[in-house]
């Protein structure tokens, strides 16, 4: 009974359905220009805003399919550049459950998820910061684990390495340290790892959560002084959450609510983003399972 | 991953997973797998031209008659009459060239095949480059201020130059002058000593490149490799030591090639160097360095804009830049167009007028309901900063068709000197009616107007993209007439691109290309009289 995220350790049974829509606000009025940090009056208060249904169905008690369709939005409180809105990029994954032992006084957990993310509209990714995604199709592989004391404390690591492929820009001339002839840029892949410590609490109505997630590109160059960003950057992400989640029990049983708070504290070439979250989320049984 | 799934498989088969099951997950994985490698088909991603040494079309055996820009004639620059190909002094230079060229490494085969047999190409390619590299606006300081990049201080920062569209333009227009009038003169004296080419003189010089007629004393490599380094060096100060190290592997390419014996090679860099005294001559003089003007002048010419109009045009950054970008460039000597007042552009209509509003709804319009295609329009066309300029965009499209046509050296530098010194009398044009008209860009006239492409630090009226791209397209129709429909029809989508961004008035593009045509045809009409006979 519990709504999931590709990057977490829950499962929904064979045959049970989960439907979120989550609603994030994230805003910056500074950004890493490489690594130094800056301001830049011409865009003031950045602001990006997501608002993502997801769906989670259980294949098998092990076996998880999660799709995803955000929808993005962006503008600026300075400057003159116009911000867009759309569709950015479908996601379908899948999310496996290797080994579940018990150890000690709780459970140890290894899933693995494969996901796959596309564009969804014709959005143009070299239009940052403003463009509302990478515009490229994206590959991850993530291995999660996590060990949960039968008290209902627990702590989490994953580790997933994302292949980022070219994206397709309206020019058919780039700078990258150095002349490119065509109208491909090299996105770079990346690493990402998250470290998670939470609890359930209320005999499990309520999971409390605090995080610390880094990002880092393998690759890439990085914005020229004063210069936009581009999708050939060399992202880098340090950032830390809070994160809460309300399981209802007897009244609007299958009803959940969520509120998350993140803070960027370290990065390369991105914005210096802090962010807020509000989502629901309702699980419900599709089919009996005998 | 893979195999930790199929351990897992094993693991668990005789718990609850049945066969079908199982089958299932490995079907699904090979789709995986499937998908994968089709969505992860990555396209090629060109650094430079991708084209080996080709044929000439034609040697042009009379090109040491054409008139050069610069030089007073051919002869100006006088060189040595080579040593005769029986000397003892030629045969030892024929066997030094003959080693150099029997054992030649991967290194140098490279750089053989990258120079090709028409290298004012690649000169062309690294001008491009290294505006892309140097096209960055200055950021405000702490306080506030910008401090502009000085050629005293080319270190900065900023780095020195800032490689804007008439700084770029006046780039191009000084390579590509002085390579034309050093291969005028190359030419000259290559058909008056008529030194054949040292594979000519032995047969069993290997050339890399396809034996053809051409006389080899003076190298017209080395002509275009020295003019090119040191024009490329006074305009891109910081980069003296890259420079040199291309011209270095240039010159030295013309030894492996087979091409040139060490006194051909000589002789080319004379007449380079000389050639390129001339030209940066006429550089030190011609306005350039009082184009960036102090805010007092700025403010004059606001001023007496609004005094004689009731308009003008204002930074609308934050914070505001005290001074647009070179308001006297209208102010630098032109190649080809006796006066800047003869080619300026009538006076557009003020704001606020029917004809202003007409135009300024039509911006406001497409802002609205851009489409796709318009949207790419106006990105394809953009050249902003970190990009080679509109300038550079069509040097890139003249590259193109030196390629597709075949051209020799001399001719290919022709095609980029009357294109470039078009190209620049447009910008000097362009920016006198600028600065002359001070009019407001539709961010400053439209309240709370968003745009997708940036506003630059200029005025308005005429689009830069216009004018340039017109003149551009005038000169190029003109030596590749095949090409001219389709150089028109690229001019006119440059053109619109700005008003699709948000960034210029359907009157701004409109006078611009008629500006443009206008400003093109003057050097046309020079390139008539050369000599080339074309």
């Amino acid at each position: 009974m519990m709504a999931q995220t590709p990057s977490d350790e829950i499962l929904m049974k064979k045959y049970e359905l989960c439907v979120a829509l989550t609603y994030d606000h994230g805003e910056w009025n500074q950004y890493w220009e490489g690594t130094y940090l800056r301001g830049n009056e011409n865009i003031g208060t950045f602001t990006r805003a997501i608002m993502m249904p997801m769906v989670a169905a259980g294949i098998t008690d092990k076996l998880n399919l999660l799709i995803a369709a955000p929808y993005v939005q962006t503008k600026s409180t300075g400057g003159q550049i116009a911000g867009v809105e759309g569709f950015q990029d479908v996601s379908i994954a899948l999310k496996y459950e290797i080994i579940k032992k018990e150890i000690g006084k709780g459970n140890l957990k290894l899933l693995g998820t494969a996901a796959f993310a596309t564009p969804m509209s014709n959005y143009l990714s070299d239009y940052m910061p403003y463009s509302i995604g990478l515009g490229t199709n994206e590959w991850t592989l993530r291995g999660i684990l996590h060990y949960q004391l039968d008290k209902g404390m627990y702590a989490r690591v994953a580790g997933a390495h994302l292949w980022r492929g070219q994206t397709e820009v309206e020019r058919d001339y780039y700078y990258n340290n150095g002349s490119y002839y065509t109208t491909y840029m090299d996105v770079p892949n990346a690493w990402n790892y998250n470290a998670t410590l939470g609890t359930w609490l209320f005999r499990y109505a309520l999971r409390i959560e605090a995080s610390y997630m880094v990002l880092k590109s393998t690759s890439g160059d990085d914005i020229r002084p004063y210069n936009s960003p581009q999708p050939t950057n060399k992202m880098e992400v340090e950032q830390v959450g809070f994160f809460a989640q309300y399981y209802f029990k007897e009244k609007l049983k299958g009803l959940g609510v969520l509120a998350y708070y993140s803070q960027v504290i370290d990065g390369r070439n991105i914005g210096k983003s802090t962010n807020i979250g509000v989502g629901a989320t309702y699980q419900f049984k599709v089919k009996d399972s005998q | 991953m893979v195999w930790a799934l199929r351990t897992s498989l094993k693991l668990k088969t005789h718990n609850n997973l049945n066969p079908l099951m199982k089958k299932n997950i490995i079907t699904l994985l090979t789709l995986l797998c499937v998908a994968l490698l089709i969505t992860s088909c990555e396209n090629d991603m060109p650094t430079r031209a991708n084209f080996s040494s080709y044929e000439f079309s034609g040697l042009d055996e009379n090109g040491g008659t054409w008139k050069p820009v610069l030089l007073s004639a051919p002869t100006q620059i006088a060189i040595d009459a080579p040593a005769d190909v029986t000397s003892s002094a030629y045969l030892a230079e024929l066997a030094s060239l003959k080693s150099a060229t029997a054992n030649l490494n991967g290194t140098q085969v490279e750089a053989v095949e990258y120079w090709t047999n028409n290298p004012i190409i690649r000169w062309n390619e690294i001008a491009l480059e290294l505006a892309a590299k140097y096209n960055l606006i200055p950021g405000p300081n702490a306080d506030g201020t910008y401090t502009l990049p000085n050629p005293a201080n080319p270190a900065g920062p900023p780095s020195f130059p800032f490689a804007h569209p008439p700084y770029t333009c006046r780039m191009l227009a000084y390579l590509s002058v002085a390579q034309f009038d050093g291969l005028i003169s190359a030419w000259h004296y290559k058909y008056a000593f008529n030194r054949p080419a040292p594979y000519t003189v032995d047969s069993t010089i290997p050339s890399a490149f396809t034996k053809n007629a051409l006389p080899s004393y003076p190298s017209e490599g080395a002509v275009v490799a020295v003019v090119s380094r040191d024009i490329l060096t006074a305009m891109f100060p910081l980069e003296k030591d890259y420079l040199a190290a291309r011209a270095e592997e240039h010159l030295n390419s013309l030894i492996w090639s087979g091409s040139n014996v060490a006194s051909d090679v000589e002789a080319g860099k004379y007449i380079g160097t000389e050639v390129k005294k001339i030209a940066l001559a006429r550089a030190a003089g011609d306005g350039m360095k009082n184009a960036q003007t102090t805010k007092a002048k700025s403010d004059s010419m606001k001023a007496a804009a609004f005094a004689r109009f009731g308009w003008s045009w204002d930074n609308m950054e934050s914070p505001q830049r005290p001074v647009g970008l070179t308001p006297l460039f209208g102010k630098v000597k032109m190649w080809n167009v006796p006066t800047v007042e003869e080619v300026r552009p009538g006076i557009p209509p003020a704001p606020g007028s029917p004809a202003f509003e007409k135009d300024a709804q039509e911006v406001k319009d497409f802002a609205k309901n851009l489409t796709n295609e318009q949207r790419k329009i106006a990105n394809w066309w953009s050249d902003g900063l970190n990009t080679y300029t509109p300038p550079g965009h069509w040097n890139r499209f003249a590259k193109e068709f030196i390629i597709k046509y075949e051209m020799n050296p001399l001719r290919s530098a022709r095609t980029f000197a009357y294109l470039n010194m078009a190209v620049m009398d447009a910008g000097i044009s362009c920016w006198d009616a600028k600065y002359y008209y001070h009019y407001p860009r539709p961010i400053q006239t439209i309240p709370g107007f968003k745009t997708i492409l940036g506003t630059p630090n200029f005025p308005s009226y005429t689009s830069g993209h216009s004018t340039y791209s017109a003149a551009a397209a005038e000169v190029l129709s003109y030596i590749f007439p095949n090409e001219a429909n389709q150089c028109r029809q690229w001019a006119e989508e440059a053109a619109m691109s700005r008003i699709y961004g948000g960034i210029h008035y359907r009157f701004d593009a409109e006078a611009g290309i008629e500006q443009g045509k206008n400003v093109g045809t003057y050097s046309v009409n020079k390139a008539k009289a050369d000599g080339a006979n074309q």
